[in-house]
């Protein structure tokens, strides 16, 4: 099956200098299992790419399928729908909310996608990250380490058929990074779970079955 | 699985989950505070003020002896009383009409006589005694049958006491006690001769009321204010000429400004209370609009829909609504307690127990202080684009300030019209905000323009903060001022509103009427006058007269504005003349006339005239003794009748009316020490009239002070409620000092500087605000009291300096102490994301 397929995507925004391409006819098709990074310099477009993909914004022209469905035809509230209990984040910058506790950040797509047994789960999946002992902990009281790997618990505790991971050791030191980085491919092996990675870390990106190039917009 | 599967339960847990955390922290509770302050100031002055009216109508209803009473010139019908009892009113009759007593030597005297029933006096209380100048005490009932109390001044003149008999009609009835205080008695001072209280029960034998007698019937009435509301329409649909249909309100103009702006000052001192909350609630809101910016993208991210994170956010409002109800209602409720048994010495009866009205007041408050100042803004931020979850470089989706600003505006218009219960006053004080406002944002903008372009090192340390954050800067000088000018209008309004109010009854108010003094008698009364030191004694010709026509339009032709109009244009009343305008009469429309004039003009009331349809330039003819009279309108006047000088509707040019019979009146001020005057006078002059108004103006006063004790009382939340705006406005710009103070001390700033930089910012933002503030608030202080209260204002060129140094002393001290933590926090914690 093919988890996204992505034909001709463009992306242009309005400047006060007119309009400025970020994104020009990228295709790309991602299968069942599969894990892709995109890589490339800052600005290149990756982070627009992977927005585009998880259906986080809308793209000015071409046509994008994610699961099945297409995303280029739905509006804000039909895409989440696809989103909800199918796909996973992993942010640079963690967005943990700030007022729920470590078990309910990660229940909280689970809920979101009204399943039943969301807190039993969401143990479950906090102790195969190794913070059992830190479930009512809040963000502010966790390490960027600690966080990441809440972010990681969230976002496997749906069985993602599709993980978006955005820079995920950005913010974390290399050791740190290290760990989270082995983690997370752990998880997704063992979920059988594609993987969408945007990276600057080519080590990382080698990690991947295949990686892509996206320079000044387009993929080389 | 779908998104849209989502139930209520857990959208109403997520909320509650989030608010549980959230509630701790600065926005939250500031937000918190500031409904509860709304919640408690609406409720208790509500709760207070609902108490202290039905208390204050009920003694202003003394001066009726009734809640209300139904006037005719026959006797009441059955009907009528049947219709009261359907209301469930009390009720009992007032037969009031001139005649002859006659004491056992066949002395008689002039007097009024009052029939009443047992149930007489229905409010209030008839004071006796049964020894001339003994203690007195409140009668139980009205006069038993066979028996009359009576005016102690009948005492002097026929020479009774209490046990002896008086003829009146065809009765022998004996004098039981001398009446000292009855609560209706002002109601004709002018035509007031001794009183005479009876039984109604002997008023059949008496033989009195006869054909042709010249008495007028009330039926007093007492009971719910709902029910006699029912009554007094009840009677006017009648559309029965004869009958005139007066509650408390309508009583006396005296009363009736009082309760209005009592009505109206509580509801100010409330409504600014929830101004300045609201304004804590939007820099607040602000600030969880923008927290809920990241919640709701990522909620988004994680597949709920927009509905469900819209119903998220409406339920994590309502529960803050809920918690500030129920919080602002106990504060408020047991405020109002705390007030009653401060004030219990102040009123002679208990306050009537509080109703659950209030709560409905109070709950509305905060969900319209939520919806009008706190939704918009979430709104907008639960629709911020979900990909910011990728991008924190995106420019954040911040709330439409017009929509935010509109939405806040009608929720406090709708708000302060309710509670000043005055649309005018509400719409004057959204728009003064608006103004302030509006001032201070071109001025902040201003300055940070001029800012850029200055090169002084030290000028441009100063107004760095307000370069670096220009959005922020404005909004905080804004809240600053509101808060500000609130607390200054309130100290323009204690000192000048309150004080103007008192003194419209001044100390030397007249305490004693002269009345039917005849004209022969005038050169030797001012001279005795003259002798006692009595100031101010004037003394006005009097001449009964009515009201033919306007503009040859026959009164009684053409519809009237409302019935006391028609009242007043029916009746024979008092008219006197003038070559000299009056200091204490001012002209508000037209000229008077020339001292010399041998034209005849008229001066009108200009309440009386608007009332009655007259324009200046119209022509009125008044029948005077038979004769017709008639002049053009040549001025309006207006009367301050809180005075007590004697006035008149209508005063004459002396070529209209010196040449008809009149007799003269005047009040006058005696202090205590010559309480001899009376008699004094009775004695040599016994025809004149001397009716003693001291006791009425006691408690009109005391009515006026107690309302300014309780206004007084609710400004107490007023000021908690500027001090959390400015709080709130030193916590709306934390976040961004955070930041700020982290790059620069990252940079290599020290504590000190920072501090330093930190305290010009507040000193200059604290100077501006309250110059600002100290103008605006002289200005709406002068339209509010002037325009509003019709009350002379008193400009006090003091509130600059105090607005200035009170906005440098109180924004510098709340900035500082807020701000603290600012300077002890660690900067790599802010860079990491973790304060």
């Amino acid at each position: 099956m093919t988890i996204i397929q992505a034909v001709d995507l463009s992306k242009n925004v309005e400047t006060t200098d007119g309009s400025l391409t970020i994104l020009d006819s990228v295709s790309l098709s991602l299968a069942e299992g599969e894990a892709i990074a995109v890589v490339g310099p800052s600005g290149s477009g990756k982070s627009t790419l992977l927005a585009l993909l998880a259906g986080l914004d809308s793209a000015s022209s071409g046509e994008i399928h994610l699961l099945g469905e297409p995303l280029h035809s739905l509006d804000e509230d039909g895409r989440a729908a696809i989103r909800a209990g199918q796909v996973g984040f992993v942010f640079q910058s963690f967005q943990l909310l700030p007022g729920l506790t470590a078990l309910e950040n990660v229940m909280l797509p689970l809920e979101l996608a009204a399943v039943d047994d969301a807190r039993a789960r969401a143990q479950q999946q906090l102790e195969l990250v190794g913070l059992s002992t830190r479930q009512t902990h809040l963000p502010s009281q966790l390490s960027g380490g600690e966080q990441q790997r809440v972010a990681l618990a969230r976002a496997f505790v749906v069985t993602p058929k599709v993980l978006f991971a955005d820079e995920p050791t950005g913010n974390l030191d290399r050791a740190t990074g290290d760990t989270i980085v082995d983690l997370m491919f752990s998880l997704r092996a063992e979920q059988s779970s594609a993987l969408v990675l945007v990276t600057h870390d080519l080590r990382l990106a080698e990690k991947c079955d295949r990686v892509l190039t996206v320079t000044e917009g387009r993929l080389q | 699985m779908s998104a849209n599967r989502i139930t209520l339960a857990t959208e109403l847990s997520l909320a509650w989950r989030q608010l549980r955390r959230e509630f701790r922290l600065p926005e939250y509770l500031v937000l918190i505070f500031a409904l509860v302050l709304s919640v408690a100031a609406v409720t208790s002055v509500g709760f207070f003020a609902e108490r202290v009216e039905r208390a204050m109508g009920a003694q202003a209803a003394t001066l009726l002896a009734a809640d209300a009473t139904v006037s005719s010139p026959a006797a009441i019908t059955s009907s009528v009383r049947a219709q009261a009892a359907d209301f469930d009113l009390e009720t009992t009759n007032v037969i009031q009409f001139p005649s002859v007593i006659l004491n056992a030597d066949g002395d008689t005297a002039l007097v009024s006589v009052k029939a009443v029933g047992t149930a007489y006096p229905l409010r209030g209380e008839v004071r006796i005694n049964t020894q001339l100048y003994a203690e007195d005490f409140a009668a139980s009932s009205g006069p038993a049958a066979g028996s009359v109390w009576i005016d102690p001044r009948l005492a002097g003149s026929l020479s009774v006491s209490v046990g002896d008999e008086i003829s009146l009609g065809e009765l022998q009835l004996t004098v039981s006690s001398f009446i000292t205080f009855e609560p209706d008695r002002s109601s004709d001072v002018f035509q007031m001769a001794p009183r005479v209280l009876m039984s109604e029960l002997d008023l059949d034998r008496s033989g009195l009321l006869g054909e042709g007698s010249r008495a007028s019937y009330k039926l007093l009435a007492a009971g719910e204010p709902s029910s006699i509301g029912k009554f007094g329409e009840w009677i006017d649909n009648r559309d029965d000429a004869s009958l005139r249909f007066q509650n408390v309100e309508q009583g006396r103009p005296a009363v009736q400004s009082a309760l209005v702006n009592v009505r109206r000052f509580l509801g100010l001192a409330a409504a600014v209370a929830v101004l300045l909350s609201g304004a804590a609630v939007a820099l607040s809101a602000r600030q969880i609009a923008e927290r809920d910016i990241d919640t709701s993208a990522l909620l988004r991210a994680f597949g709920a829909n927009s509905r469900s994170v819209i119903r998220i956010v409406l339920f994590r409002l309502a529960l803050i609504a809920a918690i500030a109800v129920i919080l602002g209602s106990a504060v408020g409720y047991f405020a109002q307690f705390g007030l009653s048994a401060l004030l219990a010495q102040w009123f002679a009866t208990a306050l009537p127990p509080p109703s659950l009205l209030p709560l409905v007041g109070g709950a509305g408050c905060a969900i319209l202080a939520l919806g009008g100042f706190c939704f918009p803004a979430v709104l907008k931020a639960v629709s911020a684009p979900v990909v910011g979850v990728l991008r924190r470089d995106l420019p954040a989706a911040r709330p439409s300030a017009i929509v935010a600003i509109a939405c806040g505006f009608l929720a406090m218009f709708a708000l302060l019209s309710w509670l000043t219960r005055s649309m005018l006053l509400g719409l004057m004080l959204v728009a003064g905000l608006l103004l302030v406002v509006g001032v201070l944002w071109l001025i902040s903008r201003s300055l940070i323009t001029l800012a850029a372009k200055v090169q002084n090192p030290l000028v441009r340390r100063s107004l760095e903060g307000l370069r670096r954050r220009p959005n922020s800067v404005s909004l905080q000088i804004s809240a600053y001022s509101v808060g500000l000018l609130a607390l200054l209008l309130l100290t323009i309004i204690r000192t000048d509103v309150l004080s103007n109010w008192q003194q419209q009854i001044p100390e030397d108010a007249p305490n004693f009427f002269m009345v039917n003094i005849q004209p022969q008698e005038v050169a030797s009364v001012q001279e005795l006058l003259q002798q006692r030191s009595v100031p101010n004694h004037t003394l006005y010709p009097m001449i009964r007269g009515r009201l033919e026509s306007i503009n040859e339009n026959r009164i009684g032709d053409k519809g009237y504005r409302d019935e006391r109009a028609r009242r007043m244009s029916e009746r024979d009343f008092n008219l006197s003349y003038l070559a000299e305008p009056r200091d204490d009469n001012k002209i508000v429309a037209g000229e008077w006339w020339p001292a010399d004039t041998t034209e005849t003009f008229f001066s009108v009331e200009e309440e009386f005239a608007e009332e009655t349809g007259m324009a200046l330039g119209d022509t009125l003819t008044f029948n005077i003794a038979d004769k017709q009279v008639t002049g053009v309108v040549s001025n309006f006047r207006e009367v301050e009748w809180e005075s007590f000088a004697v006035n008149f509707f209508v005063v004459g040019s002396p070529p209209a009316l010196n040449d008809k019979p009149a007799s003269f009146v005047t009040s006058v001020y005696v202090e205590d020490d010559q309480a001899g005057f009376v008699s004094d006078i009775v004695k040599q002059y016994p025809s004149v009239t001397v009716l003693e108004i001291g006791a009425m103006i006691e408690r009109v006063t005391g009515i006026l002070n107690r309302a300014a004790l309780a206004v007084q009382y609710v400004f107490v939340f007023t000021l908690a409620a500027g001090v959390l705006v400015l709080i709130a406005a030193v916590l709306a710009s934390r976040r961004e000092r955070f930041h700020e103070a982290a790059i620069l001390r990252t940079l290599g700033a020290s504590r000190t500087y920072l501090a330093r930089s930190m305290s010009r910012e507040f000193i200059l933002i604290g100077a501006l605000a309250g110059l600002i503030a100290a103008s605006i608030a002289a200005l709406l202080a002068w339209v509010i009291v002037e325009k509003v209260m019709t009350l002379d204002n008193q400009f006090n060129p003091v509130i600059w300096i105090i607005g200035v140094l009170a906005g440098i002393v109180g924004i510098w001290a709340a900035g500082t102490l807020a701000s603290r933590s600012v300077l002890r926090q660690s900067p790599l914690s802010v860079i990491r994301g973790q304060m």
